[in-house]
């Protein structure tokens, strides 16, 4: 194959390949230009040029073994300067001329006339001699460091240029994607074969990517809408609520009570059991209460949504009309106050005997409420114990005014009822 | 027949041509070489006075001048280098500026010498096909 003349073979064969790969390039879409190395490189150039740089090269070797025998030189030299005072004087044979040599005798065995360059001499000791020997030597391997390195960059240029001669010679014909085109695609230095595979690749990781994206866009997208609906909703009931206090609120608080308690029923449920006995037994705040749940109905609607924001509003609300009205209506004899409120309450529950039927219901519906929206149970559950702060808290000015009279009696009414709503809950 | 009398002009001027050009480029490589050895002698001499510089005020310096040593006062052999460095300093600067100018002109010869050689070959190509 390859004879004397391997370019011309490898081109007619190359050529024909050449041929196949560029069709299937524009297939894909991707411009290239194929260029011979031996195009851009010529042989002759690329052999000159490495001819050229191993010349440099040897050069520079050149120097550098110049440079080194200095070295050895000066340290030779160095060495003699340090054994000559050793001695008075040295018996040497002195040259005379290009090729006589006579006995002398060296004296003055510690002075030296240092040639320093330039035609200038110095008289000087041994030592200040070698001290300026040693300089010498320092300067001469700073000479050779650079000149290393100098010849390191050269050498890799020589095996670049080597390396270019000998694929030109080959007639290898390299198949490049001009450099320009090169960026704004894909990073594809590599060869043609696994490009396209990879940019294939990445083009169906895109896709992927992008599809998910609006996926997870149109879910984000749903869910703000849904909580657009529920803010929209819960304003809505805000107003009711703000509207009607009178009635609705006290209940609405106690709904929210309730719920809360159902929900923490589960927990406590064996706690539940005693209270609810005691409860029983005093009917006063389970009267109280049922009285509450018994207007119950009416909200059902508005405590869905009913929230945290407006739970302090509603005690306030509470304190103010639940307790304040008995207290206010019963000023004269607080003794009686809280009696005559529990009597009331009685009086309710006796005058509507399917007040506690009601309230079950009541109950029942909140509970499937609860069950169907699940995305509410956990608000109620958070506005459950808010609202039992906000209960004690209430109970507080209650007991207050009321204690001294029914101390006994009320203390125990306020948990009691608690749990005896729970039991209806339940 | 004129085409042909064209290009022998051409030619004759493209000769003239690479005349010069080689003439800039012997120029270009005295001019390096002479560089190089200002250089040389320029690390010389900041080695010598770095070297009188640690001398003692009373050493003994000698210039050799010819086959004979002269004795030399430390400040005036100081002196003397100093200038000389000076000199070769300059020197060096002055041989960088005429080694540009001497380059550009390389340059634009290069480019003449081209132009020339595309009008020779543009008029043999008219030649052959005529």
């Amino acid at each position: 194959m390859r004879g004397k003349n391997p370019c011309h073979l490898h081109h007619d064969e190359l050529e024909a390949v050449l041929y196949v790969y560029q069709k299937l390039r524009k297939a894909e879409g991707v411009k290239g230009t194929i260029t011979s190395l031996s195009s851009i490189f010529p042989v002759e150039e690329a052999q000159k040029a490495a001819k050229r740089v191993q010349d440099a090269i040897a050069d520079r070797q050149k120097e550098l073994e110049h440079l080194h025998s200095f070295i050895s030189d000066n340290i030779n030299l160095v060495n003699l300067v340090q054994k000559l005072p050793d001695e008075l004087f040295h018996d040497v044979m002195v040259p005379f001329g290009k090729a006589a040599f006579f006995p002398g005798r060296l004296v003055h065995s510690n002075e030296f006339l240092v040639l320093l360059g330039e035609g200038y001499y110095a008289e000087r000791t041994c030592k200040q001699t070698i001290e300026i020997l040693q300089r010498r030597g320092k300067f001469l391997e700073s000479q050779v460091e650079s000149l290393k390195a100098n010849l390191m960059d050269l050498k890799a240029e020589a095996s670049f240029f080597d390396a270019t001669a000998a694929e030109a010679a080959e007639g290898l014909v390299e198949i490049r994607e001009d450099y320009v085109e090169e960026n704004p695609a894909e990073k594809m230095p590599k060869s043609g074969l696994s490009k396209p595979d990879s940019s294939e690749a990445e083009n169906v990781k895109l896709v992927a990517e992008d599809e998910e994206y609006a996926r997870i866009m149109s879910r984000l997208d749903e869910l703000e809408k849904e909580e657009l609906a529920a803010q929209s909703a819960n304003e809505d009931d805000d107003e009711e609520a703000e509207t009607d206090f009178g009635c609705s609120i006290n209940q609405e608080s106690f709904d929210d009570h309730f719920k809360s308690l159902e929900l923490r029923s589960q927990v406590l449920q064996s706690k539940v059991k005693t209270p609810i006995t005691t409860a029983t037994k005093e009917p006063l705040g389970g009267n109280f209460l049922k009285q509450d749940s018994s207007d119950h109905p009416p909200l059902k609607v508005q405590f869905e949504d009913s929230k945290i924001h407006y739970v302090p509003k509603a005690y306030n609300m509470e304190k103010s009309e639940a307790f304040g009205k008995p207290l206010s209506v019963s000023k004269e004899k607080i003794h009686a106050a809280s009696v005559s409120t529990i009597e009331g309450f009685k009086d309710t529950v006796i005058g509507h005997p399917e007040v506690t039927a009601n309230y079950k219901k009541v109950s029942g519906d909140t509970s499937s409420l609860s069950g169907s929206k699940t995305s509410f149970d956990s608000s109620k559950a958070f506005t459950g114990s808010i609202i039992e702060h906000a209960y004690n808290s209430q109970t507080k000015p209650a007991e207050q005014t009321v204690t001294s009279s029914q101390s006994t009696c009320s203390r125990p009414t306020k948990p009691v009822s608690r749990f005896k709503m729970q039991k209806g809950g339940r | 027949m004129s085409s042909s009398s064209a290009l022998r002009e051409l030619q004759h001027e493209l000769e003239t041509k690479a005349n010069d050009l080689s003439k800039l480029q012997k120029e270009i490589a005295k001019n390096h070489q002479v560089r190089k050895k200002y250089t040389v002698q320029l690390g010389e001499n900041e080695l010598v006075l770095k070297e009188l510089d640690l001398l003692n005020e009373d050493a003994n310096v000698f210039k050799l001048i010819g086959p004979v040593l002269v004795k030399q006062d430390l400040a005036e052999a100081k002196a003397n280098v100093r200038k000389r460095i000076d000199y070769i300093s300059a020197e060096l600067k002055r041989l960088d500026g005429t080694l540009q100018d001497l380059e550009e002109k390389q340059n634009s010869k290069k480019d003449a010498v081209l132009k020339v050689q595309q009008r020779i070959q543009a008029l043999q190509a008219g030649k052959a096909k005529a």
